[in-house]
């Protein structure tokens, strides 16, 4: 006990070398450290994921049905690892059974819970269970070993697949979708609101903040689909349904430039109307978050992705080299999004209340809050969507939905 | 009732009263008495245990230093200002309080500094009988008197 | 400056959409809220203290402060705050504001603020040479236990609460960490604690004041700077009472809503 407070003591120590200006004396250690980055991030993938999903669902866009269960087995592999950052930053873990039991009206944190509970089951789980009834009854019988008693489970013991039994599973599940969408934008702009709420924090407290993350979500989702499914194509040497990937692509400029207009609104905003805290955030974003804000979250993030997959829209050449420049954009921009995140998060954090100062961020490399914790849990959400595309995206259905076009 | 239905219903209800059974294990006794928080918490802050005792239980013992400090500017100061937490000593007078500075404690207040209110009484160290201690020629009890 | 109908309403528009949100949930708890109230209230509390019969308020008179930090430093060994420079539930700040260049045709040039250590052991003089300097002057900060207070709302679970007398707490044994609180006071009042890791911040000394003492700051501060008083049960040449009457009083960050309880006279704008 007393030797971690004597570390502490050192680590502080070593902190006030780093203030610049003044800060509080409780602003010293950084509060929310890089697990609290990834909770909005992997939060927006499940939301931007599912709002693909629904796009050919509600919306009929027929060239995205390749990728409907993709997107939602992805929704659903992000959404289980989404609240273990959380969990992992918590004082007391083992407490948090309580947001559940005594949530906080007024808190925005309190209603987490439920959000997350409504979005996991009575959403994605559920459609799921809809749209994979026919196919879980008929492994059932058809699949080997221990896969089997799986689908049987699966199945809740509904067999009844008689024609007006799925023509019911159909409807319920265009129902649910529709209900789905206002339920993604309500799981990531709550997240948004969490820091949009804090009036204590300019950098946070704004009323764009919960439109700015369902944008980013929106970006950040697509473009994981779009590499999830070009890796899946390319592992699974399935040929890549170019007419799909040209619409992901479309979709994905226009979350784009949506999200750009809406953050360039947020700073057009802040300059205009120059509140005591503007100076503070202009040193900022031009000091502390200079690389990651300038650098990667707008250039590369969101300026060459977004000219590239333009210029794609114009030159139409070279299908193989075509597949491989969408590839590099939803790399630069799920990299880009990531940047958002810290962005807003430890940039929130790095400036004093005060106005009148900064602290510092460490990342650890090891330890509960440290970058391979960081790394592990990125890595999960892929380990178990890997799992999940194994379980109930067999390769011949792949082939089989794909309308392949053979340069 | 469509099959589906059914079984979903099912769930969902096993689900309901799952979470509140729960909660009826899980929320605390007191909780929700004066608001939204568990009102036990009050009673457990209560029965901390004190370090500073207090002017009056200072007094209780030491009258003689009380009327002494009556005639100097010193008197509203509390003792434990000075002397540090005395709830230890106070309760069990073997128990030793610890030693005040060592002489110059005195300028913890009293040094000259130019945040500090121009009326109150400083001094600048360097010209006020540098190498002198404070206690040397002021009783810290009544300032104005030698001790 | 503390209009309390402004806070009640919309905190009531608040509760009332919460309680929407919540929906059924809500009623059920509703009558278990009851049935608790009713056990409880024949408990009688430890030591006969009603919190409903009193209401606690501390208020700083900033022209006082001479800057000798033992507020800060009683305050940590009363609560068994870490000696650490990372954490405190009060501290001293000092506000030296240099005299603007000649001729600049400015009222005051560059503001310097600091809080070695929040103020424990007293402050080392200043680099600035006394020519150069405006004015300069201390203020204790605290939390604010504002009544509108932004901590409070923001906590999960209901760990943190404001009390029937005044004074805004944390309970220990129900805080999970999560440290939305510690970002939502303006103030910079709360901290995690690095040992028991729950939320923690300025109790007013409710062991103390309870106790028929004073928080320990306000006990040891030499010049009268923090001054502490019961407004339920003040004569009317209370301190506090008479402190109201006299001073010009003020909040920290008013703009943001939150209420603040403990008021200042003599702050400056750059105070913040």
């Amino acid at each position: 006990m007393i030797a971690l407070l004597m570390a502490h003591k050192e680590a502080s120590a070593e902190l006030l070398q780093h203030v610049q200006g003044f800060i509080y004396p409780n602003e010293l250690n950084l509060l929310w450290s890089v697990l609290i980055v990834l909770y909005p991030y992997l939060t927006g993938l499940v939301a931007g994921a599912f709002i693909m999903a629904s796009l050919e669902r509600v919306f009929n866009v027929k060239s995205l049905k390749p990728i409907y269960r993709l997107s939602m087995l992805t929704s659903l592999a992000f959404l289980l690892v989404a609240p273990l950052p959380l969990l992992g930053h918590l004082g007391h873990p083992e407490r948090c059974y309580e947001v559940m039991m005594t949530p906080h009206a007024t808190s925005p944190m309190a209603i987490f819970g439920f959000v997350y509970a409504w979005y996991l089951m009575a959403v994605l789980l559920l459609e799921l269970w809809f749209d994979y009834r026919k196919d879980f009854v008929e492994w059932s019988q058809t699949a080997a070993g221990w896969k089997r008693p799986l689908y049987s489970l699966l199945t809740l013991g509904v067999r009844d697949v008689s024609e007006k039994a799925l023509r019911l599973d159909d409807k319920m599940g265009r129902i649910i979708t529709i209900i789905g969408i206002p339920s993604a934008f309500l799981l990531h702009g709550y997240v948004g609101f969490i820091f949009g709420s804090v009036k204590a924090n300019p950098w946070w407290g704004t009323v764009l903040m919960p439109i700015i993350f369902i944008f980013s979500a929106m970006v950040s989702g697509i473009a994981l689909l779009m590499f999830l499914y070009l890796v899946t194509c390319w592992l699974r040497k399935v040929t890549v349904d170019m007419t799909c990937l040209e619409t992901i692509g479309k979709c994905l400029l226009t979350a784009l430039v949506v999200d750009f207009s809406v953050e360039a609104l947020d700073w057009i905003h802040r300059l205009y109307v120059a509140d005591e805290s503007l100076d503070v955030l202009v040193l900022l974003a031009s000091g502390k978050l200079y690389y990651s804000l300038f650098l990667v979250q707008m250039f590369l993030g969101m300026l060459v992705p977004a000219l590239c997959l333009a210029a794609m829209i114009v030159y139409k050449e070279g299908w193989k080299r075509r597949q491989t420049a969408y590839f590099v954009c939803s790399l630069l921009v799920l990299i880009g999004i990531l940047a958002m995140r810290w962005n807003v998060v430890i940039g929130g954090q790095l400036f004093s209340k005060s106005l009148r100062g900064f602290t510092t961020y460490k990342l650890e490399l090891v330890g509960q809050e440290g970058l391979l914790m960081a790394i592990l849990l990125v890595l999960l959400p892929f380990v178990i969507v890997s799992v999940m595309i194994w379980l109930f995206l067999p390769r011949a259905e792949m082939t089989g939905t794909t309308r392949a076009i053979d340069d | 009732m469509p099959p589906q239905i059914t079984r979903l219903l099912l769930v969902t209800v096993a689900i309901v009263v799952a979470y509140f059974t729960a909660r009826h294990f899980l929320v605390p006794a007191s909780f929700g008495q004066y608001g939204w928080y568990r009102a036990d918490a009050l009673k457990d802050y209560q029965l901390l245990p004190i370090n500073y005792a207090g002017q009056a239980a200072c007094a209780d013992c030491h009258e003689e230093v009380i009327k002494k400090r009556a005639k100097a500017k010193h008197r509203s100061i509390a003792c434990e200002t000075c002397h540090g937490p005395l709830y230890a000593h106070a309760n069990d007078p073997t128990v030793k309080p610890a030693k005040v500075g060592n002489g110059n404690f005195c300028v913890r207040c009293h040094e000259a500094a130019p945040a500090r209110p121009e009326k109150f009484p400083q001094v600048v160290l360097a010209d006020h009988n540098p190498g002198q201690k404070c206690t040397e020629c002021h009783a810290p009890h009544l300032p104005t008197e030698a001790p | 400056m503390k209009s309390s109908q402004q806070s009640v309403s919309r905190r009531g528009v608040l509760s009332a959409l919460g309680k929407l949100v919540a929906g059924a949930a809500a009623l059920a708890t509703a009558r278990k809220v009851r049935a608790v109230t009713k056990q409880a209230v024949t408990t009688p509390a430890p030591a006969g203290y009603d919190p409903t019969k009193h209401q606690w308020r501390m208020a700083l008179d900033v022209n006082k402060c001479i800057g000798c930090g033992s507020c800060a430093d009683a305050c940590k060994n009363e609560n068994h705050v870490p000696r650490d420079p990372g954490y405190f539930r009060t501290w001293v700040e000092r506000y030296i504001i240099k005299k603007a260049p000649h001729g600049s045709g400015e009222p005051c040039g560059e503001t310097l603020v600091d809080s070695p250590n929040g103020s424990i052991g007293g402050f080392p003089p200043t680099l600035v040479p006394k020519s150069e300097i405006l004015k300069a002057f201390h203020v204790p900060k605290l939390c604010n236990q504002c009544s509108n207070s932004p901590c409070d709302m923001a906590c999960p679970v209901g760990a943190t609460f404001r009390t029937p007398d005044g004074a805004v707490l944390v309970d220990p044994t129900y805080c999970i960490g999560c440290g939305f609180c510690v970002q939502a006071c303006p103030y910079g009042c709360r901290f995690i604690n690095p040992l028991s890791h729950t939320a923690e911040k300025c109790t007013f000394c409710y062991h103390r004041i309870t106790r028929g003492l004073k928080p320990a700051c306000a006990e040891v501060c030499p010049t009268g700077t923090r001054i502490f008083g019961d407004l339920k049960n003040a004569k009317p040449d209370d301190p506090l009472l008479q402190f109201y009457a006299k001073n010009r009083l003020q909040v920290l960050k008013p703009h943001l809503g939150t209420l603040p309880r403990v008021f200042y006279a003599g702050l400056d704008e750059e105070a913040r």
